[in-house]
């Protein structure tokens, strides 16, 4: 199996403000069961981001979270309709959220991998240009598929 | 010979994008301009991709690209590009060209500039900012080994206090040998707050070498009672002395290396910082002495005066000349039979730890989760009147954090004059309010003081925290 990681992708989301986007995570995440709190991951989420950006460039973005309300490492994808403003590293509005879920105690370092080659992808301009491309939430998550285990 | 060898370190507080966003950014640059890179990665995960010390010593060029410590007394003797990791990621492209025409600092034996590469090509971003934030870095390295210190002191001397204030006094009636020997050991701890303050300013400025210097140099103020302002100054003595002799010392063949890591900066480092912090320290007693007569000019002025003025001078240094000058004055004062003199210093040797603790209390998130954690702590350190629980606040942003618990201290002082207060005890917080006259009023006084205090720092810091983040 591709990526061994719980993942919700969902395209056409559209959010005004980051604040919106970061509320959609969270609940996103709960509905799932990655996380158990809306209110405690929205947090996490804030926290991180006070520490510097995760606005990247191209207008991708990769808001992550480690807290003790998430239960397994997982991604929530969203593609945007509209760019928001995120504060990016070179200004641009951001349409493409990939947010990580880290437990705060996770054990193996597997998954952390996995995350970490997730953030790494971000920087290789083909697959930006595939996934900015990507009109389906399968199209995605198979550009992930090959990337990753490649 | 082969290519162009660099070798890299990238790190994020997080662990888990950054770090490796950058490294990808930095391989990719290296590959495009045709040079060979090794990047070590500073994750959650742990190091990653470690560099060894072969790799260091053949690489042309150093790039670190972390907003964390990844070691970078490692690379000394190297030329060293330094940034934050976000340029690591933006610029990589440009970071590698700087690293092939050679630029970036040379790293000697500290890395006291820390953040000169950024400062060679980034100039214009006002080298103010970096010095400022180099200052606060020192200062923060300080005040977080300081703190485990002052939380387990101050905690056990205040748990002595349930036994009686003067449980630890073998001539008194309260006297018992468990809670002597908590305060005992809890007091050593305490002590122990201003060598350390000192030595870890030192070592984030010098690493080793300072560190020692910095304890010396520590001990010296603490012992001299020049309180923790004298440990902020005796530290950044310490750890400049050592980046000033390894300059000095420079000259020497790098046979002698060993030599001066062992002998010659801790010797001379020592040497020198002792001199300078016995040579401060001497005014402290004439300062002390000269705050209390000052003082006792005033005892019988108007409440309001005399609350400003006692006020101000608890909350100054919590524990140097001129709190201690107050504090002296009260108890001299009590011996005379003049207990209302003493509620106001109480009160406001109680508020300092208070204001911290409402600060954290109503603006918790401009605080990080240490600070939180031990601003709670502060409410049992203030209500057993150990002012030194603020002191971890206060070295960190001494110019604007101290005045606020001056003015919260001198409203608790004011108004404890004003409600006519009498504490016959000259320590205890509120443990001695079964004895105190006018109690409930005490402690109306002390903690209007505190929120005030408390709100004014809260304010503070959002708007410092709103600058950071910009």
């Amino acid at each position: 199996m591709g990526i061994d990681i719980r993942k919700s992708i969902i395209i056409d989301v559209s959010a005004l403000t980051q604040q919106e986007v970061f509320d959609l995570i969270s609940k996103e995440a709960v509905s799932n069961g990655y996380a158990d709190n809306t209110a405690l991951l929205l947090k996490a989420l804030n926290e991180r981001e006070a520490e510097g950006t995760t606005g990247m460039m191209d207008g991708f973005a990769i808001p992550h979270a480690k807290s003790k309300t998430i239960k397994e490492p997982a991604m929530v994808i969203f593609k945007l309709t509209d760019g928001v403003e995120w504060n990016s590293m070179d200004g641009k509005k951001i349409d493409f959220v990939i947010s990580l879920m880290i437990p705060e105690k996770e054990k193996g370092t597997t998954h952390l991998q996995l995350l970490s080659k997730v953030a790494r992808l971000l920087m290789k301009n083909d697959v930006k240009q595939l996934l900015k491309n990507a009109n389906s939430a399968s199209e995605i998550d198979s550009i992930f598929t090959r990337y990753i285990t490649k | 010979m082969s290519k162009f060898n660099i070798v890299a370190a990238t790190g994020c507080p997080t662990g888990i994008a950054h770090t490796y966003m950058a490294q990808e950014a930095l391989e990719q640059a290296a590959n495009e301009a045709g040079v060979q890179i090794k990047v070590e990665t500073h994750g959650q995960i742990g190091v990653e991709n470690a560099l060894t010390a072969e790799e260091i010593k053949n690489a042309d060029a150093v790039i670190i690209a972390a907003d964390k410590d990844v070691h970078a007394e490692r690379f000394e003797g190297k030329k060293i590009i330094d940034v934050s990791v976000s340029r690591g990621i933006k610029d990589a492209d440009a970071l590698i060209q700087q690293a092939i025409d050679g630029k970036g600092r040379l790293m000697v034996s500290t890395n006291r500039n820390k953040n000169s590469g950024t400062q060679e090509f980034n100039s214009e971003e006002s080298e103010k900012t970096n010095i400022g934030r180099l200052i606060y870095k020192h200062l923060m390295n300080g005040v977080s080994h300081m703190l485990p210190f002052v939380v387990s002191g101050g905690v056990l001397v205040a748990v002595s206090f349930l036994w009686g204030i003067y449980s630890a006094d073998p001539t008194n009636a309260q006297y018992n040998e468990f809670a002597a020997t908590l305060n005992e050991v809890g007091g050593l701890a305490m002590g122990l707050m201003v060598p350390i303050l000192s030595a870890y300013i030192a070592q984030s400025i010098a690493q080793r070498p300072g560190l020692v210097v910095g304890f010396v140099g520590g001990l010296v103020a603490s012992n001299g009672g020049t309180g923790f302002l004298g440990g902020i100054i005796s530290g950044f003595i310490a750890g400049y002395v050592i980046v000033l002799l390894s300059k000095m010392l420079k000259g020497l063949p790098i046979a002698l290396d060993g030599l001066k890591a062992i002998f010659l900066y801790p010797v001379l480092g020592v040497f020198i910082t002792g001199l300078l912090m016995v040579g401060l320290s001497q005014p402290m007693e004439t300062i002390n002495i000269a705050m209390m007569d000052f003082l006792a000019s005033f005892q019988d002025s108007n409440p309001v005066i005399l609350g400003l003025i006692v006020g101000s001078m608890s909350a100054f240094d919590m524990g140097g000349p001129i709190n201690k000058a107050a504090y002296v004055t009260g108890t001299a004062l009590l011996a005379q039979g003049n207990s209302y003199f003493m509620a106001g210093v109480s009160a406001a040797c109680i508020a300092p730890p208070l204001i911290t603790g409402f600060s954290v209390l109503f603006f918790g998130k401009y605080y990080g989760k240490e600070e939180r954690n031990s601003g709670f702590v502060n409410f049992i350190l203030g209500s057993t009147h150990i002012t030194e629980g603020a002191i971890p606040f206060a070295a960190k942003d001494p110019l604007r954090v101290i005045p606020t618990l001056m003015m919260g201290s001198s409203i608790a002082a004011i108004l404890t004059y004003l409600f006519k207060v009498q504490v016959p005890a000259p320590h205890g917080g509120f443990l001695v309010l079964p004895v105190v006259t006018n109690g409930l009023l005490w402690v109306i006084a002390i903690l209007t003081g505190s929120i005030i205090g408390g709100f004014a720092l809260g304010m503070i810091r959002k708007h410092s925290a709103g600058v950071l983040e910009k």
